[in-house]
């Protein structure tokens, strides 16, 4: 399986390493790194020291992350670990505060939008280098998903994730809809969710807000013309990765049939999930929504415990035989902050985090597929069905063409974007404006970031 | 004539009580979710009653998450509302009695800040009274949402100071007269004549820092630190298939210190809000 | 003799009525300049500069924070939905607040307990708590729903449209016009007895003298309550925050969050600061206006 995936990553790491000089522009390159290496305090065992550790996320993952960090502690009697946690945008709107004041927690999370805190990243070469962590069990290759071109590191990853959809197989059966297969079209996303809400009475197609602009919007423009010819950044991250904004019209307008149509949930609706445990999937108002597929095993025991059977299919194409515009990514990572007082202590931990195996059976692949090797052989003798069900999915994505290179990160700013993107569907529902109105707008806002 | 007038005082009973229910359904509303299974809350029922009683609410919700359980929360709310509301009795009420009672030079000018300050929109301040804070190394700290109450609240000044105005001048006149200083006016007259008073500011400024939740917002970052506000939002966001009724076991709980707070205060209400001086 | 002297000179300043007056009035004047004159003067130049969190040059903008205010949409959109909850809201909330103060003035064994059963709402209505009560009663399948659909009439999808969004978050303020009722009460408590029996003398009835007593009489606390209510709602941040964070299309996103998601949200400090000067202009111009007209509608006691 490794081998399949490889290829992908070698291409992703590229395009990481692309971005952490891109977003540096400006700046000194070295914002990352020169000005510490004089202050990190290596710390005798006995000293206490205490970590702040930070990340988002459901209640499953607060549970099992605290659990996690509870181990280490009794393992290591000198160190304590003050932990936070959030849902996506406090702990966003919570980082953007502590960078202002430099008090970014010790060890914290980060995904596709870290170059917006490069600044505040302590990369970890030097521990690896001198010793203090051992990261021999982690393939070079997934080494390289979270390094820059420069061979930072500029974290460890959680593991390795990528977008699908989370199907409920008795809805479909029960509307006569056909099941989705790997290169399942829009088209056949849409009269699916329109069949299946006229046959059931529910949605039929959910949707947590907050991932659907990346697993769908965005992966709609890279679907489009040769593999790799479009994305919606380009790929360092200064300007747009396609020129016509027309291009996305036909998805807003097929978001906003759906949600008039009644087969997506309307705004208020949508409010209501708050995170993917309460998504109308979940609760079975709805036959499939967008997943981070780490996510899919959680909402996979949910599901079958009240009996019902979820699986999991690839992102729609725009065209049957077109680019699946999916991308296998390190789904987030760890990293060690500039601020901290203990950066070697914040290393081990993290270090420790990913590779051991015993944290690991705690944490359970909730946060994408371990990228330690001894982690993973250890995970994959008793997985569960719906891990399972993740594994195959994250297989079959590594098999599709890719494009040589791509670019999961998010320019610093897109969070105002995405609102706006939001609400010009909604706008769109309501008539205000047309759909092709919505595309102009979003690429003009989207455009402005790099102004 | 009497039966009419007994009929009339009856309607207006019935009236007075019947639309109060209907103010405080939504209160009870909540109580009696607390004790209903989550599935009763979802559907939306109206009733007051629980179709089963389910007790476990409390104990679910008290657990809290991550080992933190609300004991904490209780505590460090109780810990800064207690703190701040001392804080605003006894400097509102010294700056209430400077501004109303003592003529110094400047006197004007100052009341006219006040009264500018209690029309000033937090919002305003808000960015950076947090920068300020974070460059005292500060922010992550009660010290912002406690401090500031010990230099006085505009709008409870003025409040005291209304009441003040109802206090006879000639009680300071006889007291200047048998050797009493302006210190001692105060806390010998005027801080005992001013009780009623108090008592409202206890009550108002306990249940506006209890349900403070924007201070908290901005200023509290560990859980371990977080006020029951908080974490009653916390509660909502990250449960899993939000448990509603643990939800409002909780948040039954947390209103009743404001409640407790004001049955034992609440005949002083009125009394303590003085309006004589709003006139002319 | 001379310390005596000394003595006697410190104890004169220190009994004097400026230093008594500086005493009492430090903590004020000390939390006035450090948590309002500081924040403000340094609001005021962040509004004039491109100021973010982490950001360690701030650069001087000049106005184009204010002239950008000007081009977006939903700076102007949430000023205008703001301005249609304040103008709803709080007269609403001020007839309520007096029109109950003055039934319960009503001398009974039960008027405390009917102002507490009042009071109620005022009491616990800022909390988070009963704003995810509140959230939830105006669910899809929430509590008001499910009395529509009992009468047999349709369901409403309050937080869906747009332009329904802020009536929830209207009648929850407008619920809360206990603390506004209690100082109608206070007020109505001074007003002599003697007027109303002079009215009652003349004929009038219970409607003739609320208008031509009760109301002249407590025309300054209406006025006062106005102000402050006008104030409160300008500031409403928690119940739009919690309940619809704003949506849906920005239908319900009132002032104070815009300012709070422009400021920490997007990171745009500068921008955000200038926001706030705005809406601080604002609010004193309605303040102006609503003194300027209060001259004549306000009564003034004579001879006071």
């Amino acid at each position: 399986m490794i081998k399949k995936l490889l290829a992908t990553f070698l291409t992703a790491s590229l395009i990481l390493g692309v971005c952490g000089c891109a977003n540096s522009s400006g700046q000194e390159q070295s914002g990352g790194n020169t000005s510490s290496t004089d202050t990190v305090v290596e710390a005798d065992p006995s000293e206490p020291v205490t970590l702040r550790m930070a990340w988002w996320g459901s209640q499953t993952r607060h549970d099992i992350t605290v659990a996690a960090i509870e181990l280490y502690e009794e393992q290591n009697p000198n160190v304590t670990i003050e932990y936070e946690f959030y849902d996506f945008d406090s702990y966003f709107t919570k980082l953007k505060t502590l960078v202002a004041s430099d008090q970014v927690w010790d060890i914290f999370q980060l995904g596709g939008n870290f170059p917006e805190y490069i600044d505040k990243i302590y990369y970890m070469n030097e521990f690896i280098d001198n010793g203090t962590i051992d990261v021999s069990d982690i393939p070079e290759s997934y080494l390289k998903i979270t390094q820059d071109t420069a061979g930072n590191q500029i974290g460890l990853s959680n593991g390795l994730n990528t977008y699908g959809i989370a199907y409920d197989v008795d809805m479909f059966k029960e509307a006569g809809v056909p099941l989705p297969t790997d290169n399942w079209t829009w088209d056949d996303y849409k009269n699916a969710a329109l069949k299946i809400s006229e046959a059931t009475g529910h949605y039929g197609s959910s949707g947590l807000a907050s991932s659907e602009f990346i697993a769908g919007c965005s992966t709609f423009i890279g679907q489009q013309g040769k593999v790799g010819e479009y994305s919606f950044f380009n790929l360092d991250l200064t300007g747009m990765g396609f020129d016509d904004a027309q291009m996305l019209t036909p998805y807003i307008q097929m978001r906003a049939d759906l949600i008039n149509a009644g087969a997506s949930p309307d705004a208020g609706a949508e409010m209501e999930i708050t995170n993917i445990e309460n998504d109308f999937l979940v609760t079975g108002e709805a036959a499939l929504t967008w997943v981070a597929v780490n996510q899919f095993p959680t909402i996979y025991d949910i599901c079958k415990e009240e009996g019902r059977n979820l699986a999991l299919a690839t992102i729609p194409r725009v065209s049957a035989n077109g680019p699946a515009g999916s991308v296998i990514q390190s789904s987030q990572m760890l990293c060690v902050s500039q601020d901290s007082a203990y950066k070697a202590e914040a290393a081990k931990f993290i270090a420790w985090f990913q590779t051991s195996v015993e944290c690991n059976q705690i944490l359970n692949g909730e946060r994408g597929i371990p990228v330690a090797d001894s982690v993973r052989a250890a995970l994959e003798e008793n997985l569960t069905e719906g891990q399972q069900i993740m594994y195959d999915y994250v297989t079959l994505v590594g098999t599709f063409e890719t494009p040589e290179k791509v670019n999961v990160l998010s320019p610093d700013g897109q969070d105002e974007v995405v609102d706006n993107y939001r609400n010009y569907i909604q706008q769109v529902v309501s008539g205000d404006i047309t759909a092709a109105e919505a595309a102009e707008k979003t690429y003009a806002d989207a455009e402005e970031l790099f102004k | 004539m009497k039966t009419k007038k007994l009929a009339l005082k009856t309607v207006y009973h019935i009236l007075v009580i019947a639309f109060g229910f209907v103010m405080i359904y939504p209160v009870l509303w909540m109580i009696s979710g607390s004790f209903k299974d989550n599935s009763e809350i979802l559907r939306g029922s109206l009733s007051l009653i629980p179709s089963e009683w389910k007790f476990s609410n409390y104990p679910t919700g008290w657990k809290g998450f991550s080992k933190i359980s609300f004991a904490r929360f209780f505590f460090n709310s109780f810990f800064i509302t207690a703190l701040s509301t001392f804080g605003t009795v006894i400097s509102s009420s010294l700056v209430a009695y400077s501004l109303s009672r003592v003529k110094f030079r400047g006197r004007r000018l100052w009341f006219t800040c006040m009264l500018a300050t209690m029309m000033l929109p937090g919002q305003v301040i808000m960015i950076p009274s947090f920068l300020i804070w974070y460059r005292l190394g500060l922010a992550n700290s009660y010290v912002p949402l406690i401090f500031p109450y010990f230099c006085g609240q505009a709008f409870f000044i003025y409040q005291m100071m209304q009441f003040m105005s109802g206090i006879p001048k000639e009680l300071d006149e006889a007291a200047t007269i048998d050797g009493c200083s302006k210190y001692t006016i105060y806390s010998h007259i005027i801080l005992p004549l001013l009780k009623p008073a108090i008592v409202t500011t206890v009550i108002i400024q306990f249940y506006w820092k209890w349900d403070d939740y924007m201070g908290p917002l901005l200023y509290l970052s560990k859980p371990a630190s977080y006020t029951v506000s908080l974490a009653i939002k916390m509660f909502a966001d990250a449960a899993s298939t939000t448990d509603y009724g643990a939800m409002f076991a909780m948040s039954t709980l947390s209103l009743l210190p404001v409640f407790l707070i004001f049955l034992f205060f609440n005949k002083y209400l009125v009394e303590g809000i003085g309006t004589s001086g709003l006139k002319g | 003799m001379k310390t005596e002297v000394i003595k006697a000179k410190a104890r004169k300043i220190f009994y004097s009525n400026e230093m008594v007056g500086y005493v009492f009035a430090f903590p004020f004047i000390f939390g006035f300049i450090c948590f309002s004159l500081i924040p403000i003067i340094t609001s005021l130049r962040y509004a004039f500069t491109d100021f973010s969190m982490g950001n360690k040059t701030i650069e001087f903008v000049g106005g184009a924070n204010f002239k950008q205010l000007l081009g977006d949409e939903i700076f102007l959109k949430s000023l205008g939905i703001t301005l249609k909850y304040v103008f709803i809201s709080v007269p609403l909330k001020l007839v309520f607040a007096l029109l109950v103060a003055f039934v319960l003035t009503r001398k009974t064994r039960m008027q405390v307990l009917y102002r507490s059963l009042y009071y109620v709402p005022s009491l616990v209505g800022g909390s988070i708590a009963v704003a995810l009560v509140w959230k939830q009663l105006f669910a899809r399948k929430g509590l008001f729903n499910s009395v529509l659909a009992n009468m047999g009439l349709g369901t409403i999808n309050w937080f869906g449209d747009q332009k329904l969004a802020l009536y929830p978050l209207i009648l929850m303020s407008v619920w809360q016009f206990g603390s506004s009722m209690i100082i109608f009460a206070a007020g109505l408590k001074e007003i002599s007895p003697t007027y109303y029996e002079a009215a009652r003398i003349d004929g009038a009835n219970t409607f003739q003298s609320f208008v031509n007593i009760t109301l002249p009489c407590l025309s300054p606390i209406i006025l006062y309550n106005l102000v402050m209510q006008t104030i409160q709602a300008f500031m409403s941040f928690t119940q739009a925050f919690v309940i619809t964070a704003g949506g849906p299309d920005n239908g319900t996103m009132m002032y104070a969050l815009y300012v709070y998601n422009q400021a920490f949200k997007y990171n745009h400090m500068g921008y955000a600061c200038a926001m706030s000067w705005f809406m601080l202009i604002v609010m004193c111009i309605i303040t102006l206006v609503i003194f300027k007209t209060s001259r004549s509608w306000v009564f003034t006691e004579s001879g006071d």
